[in-house]
């Protein structure tokens, strides 16, 4: 039973894409991506105690400019692992230019101030976000990219401790 | 045996959902929405259907029923999801209605989330009744319909009525952008662009009115309790960018 929720569907895991996952992000994952180390969440937990960089891209969309200013605005709370920069919406399958470049130098940013270390990307299981995150930065040109598909839910399932998160400015 | 498995895994999924029932959203939605006033539980006096697991959660149906308030006749009803970033889904004016009435819609869920119909009666008391349903994505889905045929037929009405049923339903073309979906061309959010005020009419009687909000899903739908015959009945809808609809239709619907 427990394997069962740790790995669920792997049996339904597609083939891995040419290119980026478009759409329906919710959704089995492939089992592999190619240019990067597919990390478990016990790997991913010896990286993070290590000072790996760990990235969630999580979406989360901004309030819409013109909704009224009394309209209730609410933006869904985020627990991620500790120390996590939060690269919002960079998990679409294809962004805007700006969208790119935020996540460019935000990654810069952080290998800048933490040079040479693994960079993990993650959000929840079953979400192609993290997919094409990781498979982007290595597009980019970026190294030492790992992709940590269990994410948050298997964080949080092998007892790991999580932290409130918001989205780097 | 897959089926098997299936049930084992949807029963360990099952625990966080079940964990994630919590009322965190709403005790910010309600300080919002009703401040330190009371509220009582709703049951007897409303009912909410809802779906459990919504079919696609940019248009989840939804119908609450007024039962049993008594004499206190209920002259305004919310509709709230906790977990939408917009949680206040429409709030409609029951001015001129009294006795058993229903209202039906269809509404956007973005998470798994508790779903709330809260009543107010004329003498201000308020009354809710909430529904849990597993739906994700709903605010941000793409829509259903082209943009170039939504504006085609943008603000289109249609009424009908459904008089063995004693219901009639409204329907405004709209494609309801709540803000939250990606344009798959420009990759940047459509800008928010929904209807705002609508209001029914019979005569000069007001059956209902609504203010609605992008948790509202698209072409806006309402189903209510009508009584067929007597005065035309108009409908006005009015968007976020100032358009106004109005059409005007025989009582016993078109």
């Amino acid at each position: 039973m427990a394997l069962l929720a740790a790995e669920p569907g792997l049996a339904d895991a597609p083939p891995e894409p040419a290119g980026y996952r478009m759409g329906d992000y919710r959704a089995p994952t492939p089992a592999t991506l190619s240019g990067a180390l597919v990390v478990s969440v016990e790997e991913a937990a010896a990286l993070w105690r290590d000072g790996a960089i760990f990235i969630d891209v999580m979406p989360r969309p901004p309030r819409p400019a013109n909704l009224p200013p009394d309209t209730l605005w609410r933006s869904p709370p985020r627990d991620s692992v500790p120390g996590a920069v939060w690269l919002a919406n960079t998990g679409f399958g294809d962004l805007a230019p700006e969208s790119e470049a935020y996540f460019r130098s935000r990654l810069d940013a952080q290998l800048r101030a933490r040079p040479g270390r693994a960079v993990v990307f993650f959000c929840l299981r079953d979400c192609w976000m993290s997919w094409n995150a990781a498979k982007r930065a290595i597009a980019l040109g970026y190294r030492g990219v790992h992709w940590f598909p269990d994410g948050t839910d298997g964080w949080l399932r092998a007892g790991l401790p999580l932290a409130p998160i918001e989205p780097a400015p | 045996m897959r089926n098997a498995l299936l049930a084992a895994a949807v029963v360990i999924c099952g625990i966080v959902p079940a964990a994630a029932q919590d009322e965190a959203a709403w005790t910010e939605i309600r300080a919002n929405l009703a401040g330190t006033r009371p509220i009582e539980d709703g049951a007897g006096a409303i009912i909410l259907e809802a779906p459990t697991r919504a079919e696609d959660a940019a248009l989840v149906p939804i119908t609450v029923r007024l039962t049993g308030t008594g004499d206190a006749r209920v002259r305004r009803l919310t509709l709230v999801v906790d977990e939408n970033p917009a949680p206040i889904v429409s709030t409609f004016e029951l001015t001129g209605v009294s006795g058993d009435f229903s209202l039906s819609t269809r509404i956007r869920v973005n998470s798994y989330s508790f779903v709330r119909a809260l009543a107010e009666t004329e003498g201000g008391r308020l009354v809710m009744v909430k529904s849990y349903v597993k739906a994700a994505g709903g605010c941000s889905a793409p829509a259903a319909k082209d943009p170039v045929e939504a504006k085609a037929h943008l603000g289109e009405m249609r009424f009908r009525v459904f008089a063995n049923r004693g219901e009639a339903q409204v329907q405004v073309r709209h494609p309801n952008y709540s803000g939250l979906q990606m344009d798959q061309l420009t990759r940047h959010y459509t800008p928010a662009w929904y209807v705002e005020r609508l209001e029914v009419r019979q005569g000069e009687t007001p059956l209902f009115s609504m203010t609605g909000g992008i948790s509202l899903s698209e072409d806006p739908t309402i189903r209510f309790t009508y009584a067929a015959g007597g005065a035309p009945v108009t409908v006005e809808a009015k968007d976020t960018q100032g358009s106004v609809f109005r059409k005007a239709f025989p009582a016993a619907g078109s």
